[in-house]
């Protein structure tokens, strides 16, 4: 490819590709929030979970035979 | 987006099984040893040594092939599981005598008598059981796997 046809290919291509309007950077900087969101702890489990959580240990203590079945599925 | 996703979900699958396989086992072991309670564990140790591990292996690889048709959460998809494998399970303890029909109850292990008015609840408290492994041990394995 000679001098000419590259100059022509790249009038072409900027021809081609819209111009980007305005800045072409945000106006803040962004690594700190996705630094924050990295170190954010994952959301605590919801109450409903909790309460089913205690239901199955409740059910486990008050049949402490049905144990073994349950490892048996596990 | 990282290689091999199904293998990712199949390991992310069979490691609550892989890990509570040496617990059955000492609970196993320690009932017959220790407390001399017969319990036929040969037989009670095959379902979940080949069949529970492979079941969440295929059922985590089925969550994550069908996921962005169903978008059920993964606690929902792991609490169905039960249903195909407490008819499954039943099966083969039926056939290799861990598990005896009487008039009132079941005998699991030859040693559990369980009425059959526990059933329900049994089933329940596995649903549950389930939903919460699925939800919070094997999405978090597929998590950490790059999978979810």
């Amino acid at each position: 490819m000679n001098a000419h046809n590259e100059d022509r290919l790249k009038r072409l291509l900027q021809e081609a590709l819209p111009r980007i309007e305005g800045e072409p950077e945000p106006g803040r900087d962004l690594w700190p929030a996705v630094l924050r969101r990295l170190d954010a702890q994952p959301a605590a489990p919801p109450w409903f979970d909790w309460a089913l959580l205690a239901g199955l240990v409740g059910f486990v203590a008050f049949f402490p035979a049905s144990i073994p079945v349950f490892l048996y599925y596990l | 987006m990282k290689p091999h996703p199904y293998l990712r979900a199949y390991l992310a699958g069979v490691f609550v099984p892989t890990l509570v396989l040496p617990l059955l086992l000492t609970v196993f072991i320690v009932v017959r040893i220790v407390l001399q309670v017969s319990v036929p564990i040969e037989q009670a140790m095959i379902f979940p040594m080949a069949v529970v591990p492979s079941l969440f292996g295929l059922w985590n690889m089925l969550y994550l092939g069908s996921h962005a048709r169903t978008r059920l959460p993964i606690g929902v998809h792991g609490a169905v599981l039960p249903l195909l494998m407490a008819p499954a399970g039943a099966l083969v303890a039926t056939c290799l005598h861990v598990l005896e029909f009487g008039s009132h109850g079941v005998t699991w292990f030859q040693a559990l008598y369980f009425p059959y008015a526990l059933i329900a609840p049994c089933f329940l408290a596995a649903l549950v059981g389930y939903y919460l492994v699925w939800k919070y041990i094997v999405g978090f394995l597929n998590r950490v796997l790059g999978i979810a």
